[in-house]
């Protein structure tokens, strides 16, 4: 079939318009098609990452100030190291670089390494994030609110970080629960 | 006090030391790089704390010295016995180390990582290492809680560590098989395995003494059973490598090996200055004879000790004062000369 705006070029673009419910096809060569304006379905016709363009496009994300954030500015919210001196460094700055990078460096670390997931000894007591709560059951360490969120905190990072939502869930509600209390309390003084 | 290493034999197994380490970092602090030193101080002082009953723990007597405070020579003298590496030796930042009496435990704070736990052993003993470094950890693990995850494992600054975060080598004395043309394929060989051979003393390909440390490349996905079965695969095959090429040598050219080794002797016994490249090369071919029977001393001295007894800082401290190259080379050769045992009478007779 021969383009139908140029009639020179073969066409090998499909491109099917519905408007009001009145459905019209047209044949065009990719040449044609892409000086058309197909508006933010134009990406497909570009060189570059034709469907990443077009992903964001169909996602409403193409303005370019929620841009995602490159990965280079990434940075560990806990010690300040950003990726990029990570990766200049080769060295993480503190036990949450390892959560705040994780999907970053997970081909890296695979490259570096036999695996990319632990197979070897657990300490035998776990970090107080993961054991306060038991700690807490007891009744044996009496802790103020404040300490009590930050602890629960750290819980519910740990619990995300192991990806066990039950329990990061249960702590975000004590969390809550907490915080309400707090500020019932704040408002009565 | 003897230490460890005035106990490694110069036997026919060539091997001559094992050692395990283990790097844990405290989860309440950010790791070294990112440590003010204040905070850094604070921290150590906290650890030290925590672990003050280890004396009573392990049954051995332990000192703590403060590496900020201690002079650089004192740093590069246990350096080169091997309880700091070469960035701990030029460390400005707050640190320090538990020592025992013995140097086989020590556990340095805020260095890489916030405790590196070392246990070292004469001979081929990775096994026990790391049964004693097992237990340690475990005593460290009651006092603070480790930086840990169930995907990562034990979590370190560098990457190359993170998981068991645990390195174990060995030191093997390698003269016959180091000379042979296949050496440089053989190590390329081992690194396919997942473990790194590199020289104990000189630089590069430029090495002294014939000392060769192997160890383990990958810390994450393997077990620590499989990471210490590993280093003893490897370091047994180049052990039983080097056996083989001594026997075939010795059966071919007994005389050019009985006289290397003599003369060997002859020169450490008597010289009155000793640069480190001939008292590290007289020393491997002296121990390659005792190991092969070729030669037999009145009393036991351990060969790996005198080399780390020759090491410039070492001297300089033996000598308690600083030294320059002529003076190390006479120190060296005096020091050599006084522990170096008479030969067995015996031995002689045989030769004549």
């Amino acid at each position: 079939m021969i383009c139908e705006k140029c009639r020179i070029r073969e066409a090998n673009i499909k491109y099917t318009e519905v408007i009001g419910g009145v459905k019209t096809e047209h044949n065009l060569c990719s040449q044609c098609a892409q000086e058309m304006d197909f508006g933010q379905y134009s990406a497909i016709f570009d060189g570059e990452f034709p469907l990443g363009k077009l992903l964001s496009g169909l996602l409403g994300l193409s303005s370019p100030a929620s841009r995602p954030q490159r990965a280079e500015e990434v940075v560990c919210p806990n010690c300040r190291t950003s990726y990029e001196e990570f990766i200049s460094n080769s060295r993480f700055g503190c036990a949450d670089c390892y959560h705040v990078f994780d999907l970053l460096i997970g081909e890296k670390i695979k490259k570096l390494q036999e695996n990319a997931s632990h197979t070897g000894k657990q300490p035998k007591m776990r970090p107080a994030c993961e054991t306060v709560s038991s700690v807490a059951g007891d009744g044996s360490l009496e802790l103020s609110g404040q300490e009590q969120v930050s602890q629960l905190e750290r819980q519910l990072k740990a619990a995300l970080r192991i990806e066990n939502y039950e329990e990061a869930a249960v702590c975000r509600d004590r969390i809550r629960a907490l915080k309400g209390e707090k500020q019932k309390n704040d408002e009565m003084v | 006090m003897t230490r460890w290493f005035e106990e490694v034999e110069n036997d026919a197994s060539n091997i001559v030391s094992s050692r395990v380490r283990l790097s844990r970092n405290w989860e309440e602090y950010k790791f070294p790089s990112r440590l003010g030193a204040q905070e850094a101080r604070s921290m150590i002082g906290c650890l030290r704390a925590a672990f003050g009953d280890l004396p009573e723990r392990d049954g051995r007597a332990y000192a703590y010295r403060d590496l900020e405070a201690m002079e650089e020579l004192d740093r590069m003298a246990m350096g080169e016995r091997r309880l700091l590496n070469r960035t701990l030796m030029e460390k400005k930042t707050p640190g320090g180390i538990f020592c025992s009496e013995d140097e086989r435990v020590s556990l340095v704070l805020n260095a890489d990582d916030h405790i590196r736990l070392q246990v070292l052993a004469p001979g081929f003993d990775l096994k026990g290492c790391y049964e004693e470094a097992d237990k340690l950890d475990d005593y460290m693990n009651e006092k603070i809680s480790y930086a840990y995850n169930t995907k990562y494992g034990y979590l370190t600054s560098y990457p190359t560590n993170v998981g068991t975060a645990l390195k174990a080598s060995v030191i093997i004395h390698l003269p016959s098989l180091s000379v042979s043309r296949r050496f440089q394929e053989l190590l390329s060989d081992m690194g396919r395995f997942g473990t790194t051979v590199r020289g104990v003393f000189g630089r590069g390909s430029d090495n002294i003494g014939d000392l060769y440390e192997v160890s383990n490349q990958k810390t994450l996905g393997v077990s620590e059973q499989e990471i210490l079965d590993l280093v003893m695969n490897v370091a047994g095959q180049l052990s039983e490598q080097e056996k083989q090429v001594r026997e075939a040598s010795l059966k071919k050219n007994r005389l050019v090996r009985e006289d290397e080794v003599y003369k060997s002797y002859g020169i450490l016994k008597y010289a009155r200055k000793l640069s480190m490249k001939e008292a590290m090369t007289f020393l491997s071919h002296l121990r390659a004879g005792i190991a092969d029977g070729l030669l037999e001393t009145e009393e036991f001295i351990s060969i790996y000790s005198l080399m780390i007894g020759i090491q410039p800082a070492n001297l300089q401290k033996l000598c308690k004062k600083p030294l320059g190259k002529e003076e190390l080379d006479v120190a060296r050769g005096r020091y050599i000369r006084e522990l170096l045992p008479d030969l067995k009478s015996k031995q002689e007779d045989n030769n004549e």
